[in-house]
């Protein structure tokens, strides 16, 4: 029945063509939001590296360029969070806050190799007030910083990035000669853009200079009296100082809105899309089923039941489908084979199978009624309207 | 072979209820060649599709083979039609997109049957009817008459006891005709099979066993030339 269904198919190509060419855009169309929904969900899924809850960012204006009085402002923070018993812990850190709109990014270079990665400037005390876990070595401390070398502490990835998967990241040496940084900790992961972020290269280094904002990880019962309190009693430390509090949590769903919303409406779009193509492809099949009702007539004189009527139709649909998923399939194993947009294959695989189901799935749900159609027509009547 | 008792069938709409049969009762021996002659609207395309089992009567009973046809699931009924009878059309019914080979195949693809047996029973059925030599070629590429004999190899493809023939020679010459009423008399009395031909034309009705004669859905009369 195959053969004869590819005969008939293959007869009518230049009728069929504009069938699969519809399949065959549907398809790169749903691959790549699967490929995009796999890839956000994986991201999703992933820890994060830190916990935000009850950590607040604080943006601390001291109004002045002056690097030396901003150090020692700094130090009458550091004195009057210290006294505050509901503040568990609190790090100075640049600019580059978590879940912030502000990124720093630098080279790093080991052995003739160049990696970029994300980069900030934060205090030994940013690991206890993010919840941050090592994976090797330890968090810089003060010490650290008196020395020749400056300390950093990277993430997994960037490890691996750098330095491969077999040598250990901790004691190694990066940069030039006259800028080297000494790796003294490897964390696991560390998202702090979005929920949604992929596992990409960061690098925490211990410099003075940089800080300016800065986080506090406050006691859970911690209430909006004492927000404003610790906003209003930082402010007067000051002459002209301004200080604004914003929670971690709240910046963190800011910025997954800035991801999820864009894909909703791209699965919304895609969407519509496919259920036009669905509705075309109703339609074809519906007018290919009037027009070959003579047809249906002696198929089903010739002894054809009503579901083998339904399982023809149903499978010439399939088949003419599975042409255009296969010419799209073409396409989409591409990616991975070139290793296009530095994403894990098995992404665009599940991606391909998901396509795959819902092209057929799609091409069976729209060829289902037709079909039904067709099996119920009556042969006698069928026969005599040729 | 063949048996029809008190088959009325009657079709309504909303207003309008249609006699297209009368209590026609009808016995066809196996091996017999009947053929069955009425004015246009007489029902006698009604009476074939009953026999064929393509429509139901509204009352009566249907027996074929000793089998009383009543009560049978649409699969079991298309099955029965699949292996007990052959269809020929006045308008061949055949699909252009497919070869002759494939269109004499088509009942075949509704048995167990492998392409292997398939092809092999096609080709013996195209022999039989003189069409070895077109057996790649298109519906489109062939004549009325050999239009005609395709929908016979398709007919005979799967050995039926019984072919229904509903008027094969309506759109041919009388030379093309001449020839498909031999090929028909031939399958009558070289395979003994049993063949109910519908006709307009008188000539060819007096070629065959028995007239039977329709008017306004009931049977009027009933000629015997031969004898099965």
């Amino acid at each position: 029945m195959f053969t004869h269904i590819l005969k008939l198919i293959w007869k009518k190509k230049k009728s069929n063509f504009l069938m699969m060419l519809e399949i065959f855009v549907s398809f790169l169309i749903l691959f790549a939001v699967w490929s995009l929904s796999i890839y956000t969900y994986r991201n999703y899924v992933k820890p994060s590296g830190l916990k935000a809850e009850n950590v607040w960012a604080v943006y601390i204006n001291f109004n002045t360029q002056n690097d030396t009085i901003r150090g020692e402002y700094r130090e009458l923070v550091r004195r009057h969070l210290s006294n505050i018993k509901e503040v568990e812990h609190f790090s100075f850190s640049s600019g580059n806050l978590p879940f912030s709109f502000s990124s720093s990014n630098r080279d790093f270079e080991y052995e003739g190799k160049n990696t970029l990665s994300d980069y900030i400037n934060v205090e030994p005390s940013y690991a206890p007030t993010l919840g941050i876990e090592m994976l090797a070595g330890r968090w810089f401390t003060y010490e650290d910083t008196i020395g020749k070398i400056d300390p950093i502490v990277i993430t997994r990835r960037m490890a691996e990035n750098l330095f491969g998967n077999k040598e250990e990241a901790v004691g190694k040496i990066v940069g030039l000669e006259n800028n080297q940084q000494k790796v003294v900790g490897v964390i696991d992961y560390f998202r702090h853009k979005s929920s949604f972020q992929a596992d990409e290269n960061c690098v925490f280094a211990a410099s003075e200079s940089w800080l300016s904002d800065m986080l506090i990880k406050v006691a859970p019962d911690a209430t909006p009296e004492f927000e404003a309190g610790l906003a209003r009693s930082m402010q007067q430390l000051g002459k002209d100082w301004t200080v604004e509090i914003q929670h971690l949590d709240d910046m963190r769903r800011t910025q997954d809105k800035t991801i999820w919303v864009p894909i909703l409406i791209l699965f919304i779009v895609c969407g519509f899309l496919v259920f036009n193509v669905g509705l075309g492809l109703f339609g074809i099949l519906f007018q290919n089923i009037n027009r070959r009702k003579g047809e249906i007539g002696l198929r089903r004189a010739l002894g054809a039941s009503k579901s083998q009527i339904w399982t023809y139709f149903v499978g010439e649909t399939l088949v003419i489908a599975g042409f255009g998923v296969f010419l799209g399939l073409f396409f989409a194993v591409q990616l991975p084979l070139l290793n296009a947009l530095d994403v894990e294959s098995a992404v665009y695989g599940w991606a391909m199978l998901l396509a795959v189901l819902s092209i057929l799935a799609m091409a069976v749900g729209c060829a289902f009624y037709p079909s039904r159609q067709a099996a119920a027509i009556y042969p006698a009547t069928a026969l005599h309207e040729e | 072979m063949l048996s029809l008792s008190h088959i009325e069938k009657i079709y309504r709409t909303d207003t309008v209820e249609t006699l297209a049969l009368n209590n026609i009762s009808l016995e066809v021996a196996k091996g017999e060649f009947l053929s069955i002659m009425g004015p246009s609207g007489c029902g006698k395309s009604t009476l074939l599709n009953i026999m064929g089992l393509l429509d139901e009567p509204t009352s009566g009973q249907v027996t074929i083979e000793n089998q009383v046809i009543h009560g049978y699931s649409d699969k079991a009924l298309s099955q029965f039609r699949n292996e007990k009878i052959g269809f020929i059309f006045q308008s061949y019914h055949l699909i252009n997109d497919l070869p002759v080979l494939d269109n004499v195949e088509l009942p075949l693809l509704y048995r167990r049957v492998s392409s292997k047996e398939r092809r092999k029973l096609a080709t013996e059925a195209l022999e039989k009817v003189g069409l070895s030599n077109r057996m790649k070629h298109y519906p489109t590429q062939l004549s009325g008459g050999q239009k005609q004999r395709v929908a016979i190899a398709r007919a005979i493809v799967g050995r039926p006891e019984l072919i229904l023939a509903d008027e094969p020679t309506g759109n041919l010459d009388s030379a093309m005709g001449h020839e498909i009423m031999e090929i028909l008399e031939q399958l009558n009395t070289a395979d003994r099979t049993t063949i109910v031909m519908v006709t307009h034309d008188e000539g060819m009705a007096k070629r065959t066993h028995r007239l039977v004669r329709l008017f306004d859905g009931a049977l009027v009369s009933s000629n015997q030339f031969y004898t099965a």
